[in-house]
């Protein structure tokens, strides 16, 4: 029905009282000499009895709507009066009612229902006592996928970027005789901070295909319908469950993963609390001053690091939930449980390319701009050499008074605090620069285009190749990788046991855990909720940081152990 | 006889027809967008393992919903106990 002139065969019959409604409206459009456009008169009448909050907007642009819009409430609030039911649920309800009549007459369905594939995978995945254990075994395959597979990647880039390619722009450089200070811009501003984007890259691309597999094969519903009870008591949906694991790894591509939540709510709830869960990037922290301090009971520390982020989401759910986050009907839980399929691999490929091409794009700028901000910071005013006299020194030794009472106000940890909202990993290589000074600029071998382009093709299929073992490492009772032996860094470790105790040392491995998510996670969370969330997020996770670590230092000194 | 209650007050392997759907108009519209309609014959399939939401079968399709969405519809139990 394009053509508002032509009569249609078939008008459904809404009842007297509505039609009359419908009728008025038309002889209104005539009165007014109200143009309805492309729209036939009949439809947008209904629908604009219905309040359709599109049309309406359409409408109000077209010369003398205002009389025919103020008609159209009052005929709605008529239809309210007298059945009781807004308009839109009583035609709903008189077009279900017409397609039963259709279907009744029509359709004859089988006595039994034929029992499908699909009904079959639900009994073991949706099982009273077997659902759960499914879930977490999904979960921790696709965990393991995304961040161990793509974790030799991750270093194959990083290696890349900071070996071949930095070695690339130092060789330009050199020709085109530039001054020093462009040489330290590219090399340490620009190349490194376009190698803190591309980084997330592997995993990303992972992350998604696995994500995209979940949701096209129908699981993601089975997992929120599993997980939906244990997740609402922190106000949460079943579908918040996932990226709230991925947050383990990194909370990059965590935040993105709440686009498979369907409430807005939901979602900024969800990229709220991800980023308490404890990333990879704070593991390093946890090591070195785990080692440094509490020796044997290093692990329990760093244990019970992991927890604490856990039970703070929790807390800070509740909060949300009833203070800027209240539940609105957008939460409410109807969900379709689709019959399996098995997804479509270019659909899956087309997901994965467009969401990691709109990270690098989106969050990418804000990371590299930040790089390059810090690079100021650092080599300001003109000609500094020591760390300590630079911009970034005055800014580091300004704030670590707020640190004073948490037990770490020197200037060094705020520095180093500073540079951990680039990444939560750099906290212990600044600490290690400014306590033992920067190691010496490692003078890179002189070689020659075609050996860098080896090495990195080399690179990459070392990368596959332990990827690969890593993949059938997952395997219960296959290990095929070497531990890594965790080398103690002594020099840095008698360095820090002179500049902390272990109280203030446990304070300040609670504040890298829950302080201001690190820029590329506020990238992530302005992208895709925009800047006052991401502001929301920064200073809410700031504040209890500070708040928790006061309460362990100052707690811990009450109780003599300071 | 007929026996008039909320949707989860049912129990899996139960099978109902829809009298009344009630609940906030935002909440109504979405019922109404999944064709949880008056007169639609529904089963209660299953519950989650940790006991909500509830797995509904209604139009041919599987549909969750929580106990606390579900009790804003009421239905009439179709035959007792299957």
């Amino acid at each position: 029905m394009n053509n508002s002139t032509t009569s249609p065969l078939f008008r459904l019959d809404y009842g007297g009282k509505l039609e009359r409604e419908i009728a008025k409206l038309l002889a209104a459009f005539e009165e007014h000499k109200f143009d309805t456009g492309r729209y036939p008169k009949r439809w947008l009448a209904i629908k604009l009895l219905e309040a359709d909050a599109d049309v309406m907007e359409r409408v109000q642009t077209v010369p003398n709507s205002a009389s025919v819009l103020a008609l159209a409430k009052q005929g709605a609030e008529h239809i309210k009066d007298m059945l009781g039911d807004d308009v839109d649920l009583v035609t709903a309800d008189r077009r279900y009612g017409y397609i039963n009549g259709v279907v009744r007459q029509s359709l004859q369905r089988p006595l039994m229902d034929r029992i499908t594939l699909t009904d079959h995978i639900d009994n073991i995945v949706t099982h009273k006592w077997l659902g759960l254990p499914v879930f977490f075994a999904v979960m921790y395959v696709v965990f393991r996928l995304v961040i161990d597979v793509s974790s030799p990647f991750l270093d194959w880039t990083d290696a890349v970027i900071n070996g071949p390619i930095a070695n690339w722009f130092r060789f330009i450089l050199n020709l085109t005789a530039a001054p020093a200070w462009i040489h330290s811009l590219v090399i340490d501003g620009i190349v490194a901070g376009v190698g803190g984007v591309l980084v997330f890259v592997p995993g990303l691309l992972i992350l998604y295909f696995f994500l995209a597999l979940l949701e096209d094969s129908g699981y993601m519903s089975r997992a929120a319908f599993v997980m939906d009870r244990f997740m609402r008591v922190v106000g949460l949906h079943g579908k918040s469950f996932i990226p709230m694991i991925l947050g383990f790894g990194c909370a990059v591509p965590a935040v993105y993963a709440t686009r498979t939540i369907a409430s807005r709510r939901d979602r900024i709830l969800t990229a709220l609390l991800v980023p308490l869960m404890s990333c990879s990037a704070r593991l390093p922290v946890y090591v070195v001053f785990g080692l440094a301090f509490f020796g044997a009971r290093a692990g329990t520390v760093i244990w019970a690091m992991y927890a604490l982020g856990i039970l703070v989401a929790m807390l800070a759910g509740l909060v949300f939930t009833r203070t800027i986050l209240k539940p609105d009907v957008s939460s409410a839980f109807v969900l379709e449980l689709p019959p399996y399929r098995s997804p479509s691999m270019k659909s899956v490929l087309i997901h994965m390319w467009e969401n990691t091409r709109e990270f690098v794009r989106k969050a990418g700028t804000m990371i590299l701009a930040s790089s390059v901000i810090l690079w100021l910071l650092l080599n300001l005013p003109w000609g500094v050499s020591e760390q300590r006299d630079s911009y970034f020194g005055k800014v580091s030794g300004a704030i670590s008074p707020l640190f004073a009472p948490l037990g770490f106000g020197n200037w060094e940890t705020g520095g180093a605090l500073v540079t951990g909202f680039m990444a939560k990993e750099i906290v212990v290589s600044t600490m290690s620069q400014i306590y033992l000074g920067g190691e010496e600029a490692e003078v890179p071998e002189a070689t020659t285009l075609g050996e860098d382009l080896i090495g990195i093709g080399q690179g990459f299929l070392e990368a596959t190749i332990s990827s690969g073992k890593i993949l059938l490492s997952i395997i219960p009772g296959v290990n095929l990788v070497d531990e890594e032996v965790e080398r103690e860094d002594t020099a840095l470790s008698i360095a820090l046991r002179n500049n902390f105790t272990p109280l203030s040392a446990a304070a300040l491995l609670v504040f890298v855990l829950l302080y201001v998510p690190c820029v590329a996670t506020l990238g992530a969370i302005k992208h895709e909720f925009g800047s006052s969330w991401a502001v929301t997020s920064a200073l809410y996770q700031t504040a209890v940081a500070w708040i928790a670590a006061f309460i362990v230092y100052q707690g811990g000194r009450l109780l003599g152990l300071g | 006889m007929i026996t008039s209650c909320q949707l989860h007050q049912l129990k899996p392997g139960q099978k109902a027809i829809i009298t009344r759907v009630g609940g906030p108009s935002a909440l109504r519209r979405r019922f109404v967008e999944m064709g949880i309609v008056k007169g639609e014959t529904i089963l209660i399939e299953r519950n989650a393992p940790l006991g909500d939401p509830v797995e509904y079968f209604i139009k041919g399709y599987h549909l969750a919903l929580r106990k606390e969405e579900a009790a804003q519809i009421e239905v009439q139990l179709f035959g007792g106990a299957e």
